[in-house]
């Protein structure tokens, strides 16, 4: 036990000495915790502003997780977060999910959503009738979309997902999920999507475009490419909001934080170079 | 106590006369002394007391809270659709739990189907068969597998199995409760085999004496003589290897697949209790029916591990009394 | 003649010769199939060790986890794991020893306390994630105070409890009877006799079952998840009970199947190697001694 015990001294002194230090360089009297939890495709653009803003201000804590868009608003009704990502207004009813009292939304910046096949699926390009059919389960080969003679694999999002919401609004426009089958597989998170998508061979599914590694590939729909420049000039149409939900109105270091986030040094720096949208590129 | 025997010397010091003083004092010290020990006897008593009564309480907290929670289930959905209903789609209110029940025994079936065999083998291997260095070494080896945490073991079905599986059958995904019953396999594996190892160790020499002067060959003594004889040991291994496939949690997430279909098949990806409740908890709002029914999917679990226990216990009184 | 005895013989020897042969292909097939299945199992950790620890630097050990460039430590979630552990042990080893002392020294032999039994027994079957559910009702609906380290360490306490009071009774109760009437005898108190006799001797027990909860503390994941949450404060040293209390093992799965970062992989091999190899450690440090002590006493 004595080691534990000269460990751990030597440990916070070196935590103070380092905290005397930051805190001598930066000016910053900001205090607080902001626990954020929510949407996954929100969660780099959480994290980089999170990075960016512990920077400027060293006494606040941020930890950021991310379980699908529903958990955000839940989790601030909960009291477990300050900060709800979601990938569409909470604060007002819609389909498929009723209002949060009671909590304001902050809209963040725009997301464009991509539909993302395994490196080895030979298609590059499909119409929303073909998107509509793999995802409904009406198509069930990749030869029937001109591709090779293989099993298409759907990869969705379970229910309480926004990048799910968009996707069926926007690339689906409407049409319902298949829900069963041996080649039909619910994930909880972007992450777990991407890891889904990359590993399994002939599979699909969908992410935003901030996730789209070399690993896979992102589809042109109706010949349109996934870009955040098509996004902007109206061309593709799968992309959504993203919004911070908080208890009421916020306050200290939660409030900084979403005005940080909100500002246009960070608009328009960290948050274009990964591949989202500035909220004032669309009016 | 290490006071006295200090103050002693030092009171009965060079000086004769305080002799009997010192004898005073010390009497007045041991009846202090007495009373202080029985003092501590005491609380130290009721400690242990309140400790045992505490582990109890935790065990009453938990039944009382997943039934109080679990049972607002019912104020919704009707019990025969709980239980046996197919369709789980929380989002329309639909909630069937039948999917992830079934899925549990299917796994935990299936588990047993492959860990059984293979565990008396290695059972019987380590009690009958091997050297006794052998024995020596592989005995530490398996209780320290026992330790490993699950998480590993996921890992590794999720990076080595799943690939594999889809590489040998040819299957599209390779999730599902034949990934999940061989990464469970290779957990229970350890728990069944070392405690099976002990209840055959523990056979009486002279039955297996017997049954070797009856000419009977080492093969017809274990089948016929030593594995009857050490049954209901190596039925409490079984059951404790079904509790913990029953009960097991991140390593069964990492490979089912996680989607709420019946598991009518090895390879397609399906959900069970556990998995299903440790994914679908953070979404959901307290006092909806929704989190009532993932609290009476645990309360189920409960009542299944400790309707186990009541069977070991059962086995165990019925072993005495044989 | 000759036929006669040939048949009456025949039957005889063969039937010998049969199960001589299913002896020696039983044999044969025992030690293959245990051969294998151990091997088989040693692979497979010595894939993960060999996996991960050539490639581990102080600098993965020690470092803050990143969520999407490369080059993310594990410090803080291994922190986390060696900081819950010890609150978890602080509370779980008393109290459970304290149980077990007294299940097996001071409880009347009645129906009752055979119920007790029953209830440790039973608390020591019941899942994780069961622990875990009751953590949230407890912490984060009733205390309402979120996903904390104080949470998740208190949950796996309870996890432990029953496991450690069964095995301190266990001990307790196979250490022989002379050992505690000589104490009786020199005059000691029903507490001495506890203490300076029964723990001491049942001490290789004790440790062995510390180990065991240990372990299992440092490797559960189900708990942690939901009483402890995903992330960590995102600073090493954190002594704070109320930060959130992602462990290692929790980092392993969530790095494998939600992040985003792209040495994903190469985190999650590094992970598991560390992860194994402190409950190896856990293992060597503490058991190794008994034995030498067992061997010596021998």
């Amino acid at each position: 036990m004595k080691w534990f015990k000269s460990l751990s001294v030597a440990a916070l002194a070196i935590a103070l000495v380092s905290t005397s230090v930051s805190v001598a360089g930066a000016a910053s009297d900001l205090k607080g915790k902001i626990v954020i939890n929510g949407s996954s495709a929100l969660l780099p653009l959480t994290l980089q502003a999170a990075n960016e803003f512990k920077k400027l201000h060293p006494k606040v804590k941020i930890s950021a997780s991310a379980a699908g868009s529903i958990t955000g608003p839940q989790s601030v009704r909960k009291g477990i977060a300050d900060i709800g990502a979601v990938d569409w207004d909470a604060s007002q009813d819609v389909p498929g999910f009723k209002k949060f009292d009671g909590q304001v939304a902050h809209k963040v910046a725009i997301i464009p959503f991509a539909a993302v096949v395994n490196k080895n699926v030979k298609v590059d390009d499909l119409t929303t009738k073909q998107l509509q059919d793999i995802f409904s389960g009406k198509v069930t080969n990749w030869k029937d979309v001109g591709g090779e003679d293989a099993d298409i694999i759907v990869v969705n999002r379970a229910f309480g997902s926004g990048t799910r919401v968009n996707f069926q609004m926007k690339a689906l426009q409407g049409t319902e999920f298949i829900s069963k089958g041996s080649n039909y597989k619910e994930v909880k998170s972007s992450g777990d999507m991407k890891t889904a998508v990359e590993t399994t061979p002939n599979a699909i599914g969908y992410i935003d475009l901030v996730y789209v590694t070399s690993n896979m590939k992102a589809l042109k729909i109706n010949k349109i490419a996934p870009t955040e420049a098509n996004v902007v000039n109206g061309t593709y149409k799968v992309w959504g909001y993203g919004y911070y939900m908080t208890k009421g109105k916020p306050d200290g270091a939660t409030k900084a934080f979403i005005e940080y986030i909100q500002s246009a040094k960070f608009q328009n720096g960290s948050l274009k170079k990964l591949k989202f949208i500035p909220i004032s590129a669309l009016k | 106590m290490q006071l006295d025997t200090s103050a002693r010397p030092s009171i009965a010091g060079p000086n004769a006369s305080e002799l009997g003083g010192s004898i005073k004092a010390g009497s007045g010290k041991s009846f202090d002394r007495k009373n202080r020990l029985l003092f501590y006897n005491r609380f130290f008593k009721l400690a242990c007391i309140a400790s045992a009564v505490f582990v109890c309480l935790i065990l009453f907290g938990i039944l009382f809270l997943m039934f109080r929670t679990g049972v607002l289930t019912f104020r919704d959905v009707s019990p025969m659709t709980f239980f046996f209903s197919t369709d789980w789609t929380p989002e329309d209110d639909r909630y069937g739990a039948f999917v992830f029940i079934f899925g549990t025994f299917a796994l935990t079936l299936l588990t047993l189907l492959i860990s059984v065999p293979l565990s008396v083998v290695i059972a019987v291997f380590l009690a009958e068969v091997a050297p006794t260095w052998l024995r020596n070494l592989l005995r530490p080896v398996l209780d320290l597998l026992v330790g490993i945490p699950s998480v590993v073991y996921g890992f590794l079905g999720l990076t080595i199995l799943i690939p594999l599986l889809r590489d040998i059958t040819g299957t599209n995904m390779g999730d599902g409760i034949l990934a999940a019953a061989i990464v469970l396999t290779i957990m229970v594996l350890p728990t069944i085999s070392r405690v099976s190892d002990d209840a055959i160790s523990a056979v009486p020499r002279k039955y297996r004496d017997a049954s070797y002067a009856l000419g009977a060959t080492r093969f017809q003594t274990i089948f016929k003589v030593t594995i009857p004889a050490a049954r209901s040991g190596i039925l409490y291994g079984v059951i404790l290897g079904m509790a913990r496939a029953i009960g097991e949690t991140m390593a069964v997430v990492m490979v089912i697949g996680n989607t709420p279909q019946l598991a009518d098949a090895l390879f397609k990806p399906t959900s069970v209790l556990t998995s299903n409740i440790v994914m679908q908890i953070a979404n959901v709002p307290f006092d909806s029916t929704w989190n009532n029914a993932l609290y009476m999917m645990g309360f189920l679990l409960l009542v299944i591990s400790l309707l186990m226990i009541v069977l070991v216990r059962l086995l165990q009184r019925k072993g005495a009394h044989s | 003649m000759k036929n006669a005895t040939g048949a009456a013989r025949s039957p005889f020897s063969s039937g010998r010769g049969i199960n001589s042969l299913n002896n020696r292909l039983f044999t044969a097939f025992v030690w293959s199939a245990s051969a294998a299945m151990v091997l088989f199992i040693l692979a497979l950790l010595y894939l993960i060790l060999q996996k991960g620890l050539p490639t581990l630097t102080w600098d993965f050990i020690l470092g803050l986890p990143s969520e999407i460039e490369e080059g993310g430590g594990i410090g803080p979630a291994l922190f986390n794991s060696f900081y819950m552990l010890l609150i978890s042990l602080f509370i779980a080893v008393p109290l459970g020893m304290a149980a077990g002392i007294y299940l097996a020294e001071f409880a009347p032999d009645n129906k009752l306390i055979g119920f007790v039994r029953i209830c440790v027994e039973g608390l020591a079957s019941v899942p994780s994630i069961i622990f875990g559910l009751f953590g949230i009702a407890l912490f984060v609906e009733m205390f309402q105070i979120g996903l904390t380290i104080l949470g998740g360490a208190v949950s796996l306490a309870f996890l432990n409890l029953p496991v450690m009071t069964r095995v301190t009774e266990e001990s307790i109760r196979a250490v022989p009877g002379e050992l505690k009437q000589a104490s009786f005898a020199l005059g000691a108190t029903h507490l001495q006799t506890i203490r300076r006799v029964l723990v001491p001797s049942a001490i290789n027990g004790l440790v062995t079952g510390i180990c065991l909860i240990a372990g299992r503390a440092f490797g559960e994941s189900a708990v942690i998840i939901l009483t402890a949450g995903v992330t960590t404060s995102g600073e090493m040293w954190d002594f704070n009970l109320l930060s959130p209390g992602e462990t290692l093992a929790v980092h392993l799965w969530y790095v494998q199947s939600e992040a985003i970062v792209p040495d994903a992989v190469s985190i999650s091999d590094k992970a598991a190697a560390v992860l194994v190899f402190v409950i190896l450690l856990f293992n060597v440090l503490f058991r190794i001694p008994l034995w030498i002590k067992e061997r010596r006493s021998r």
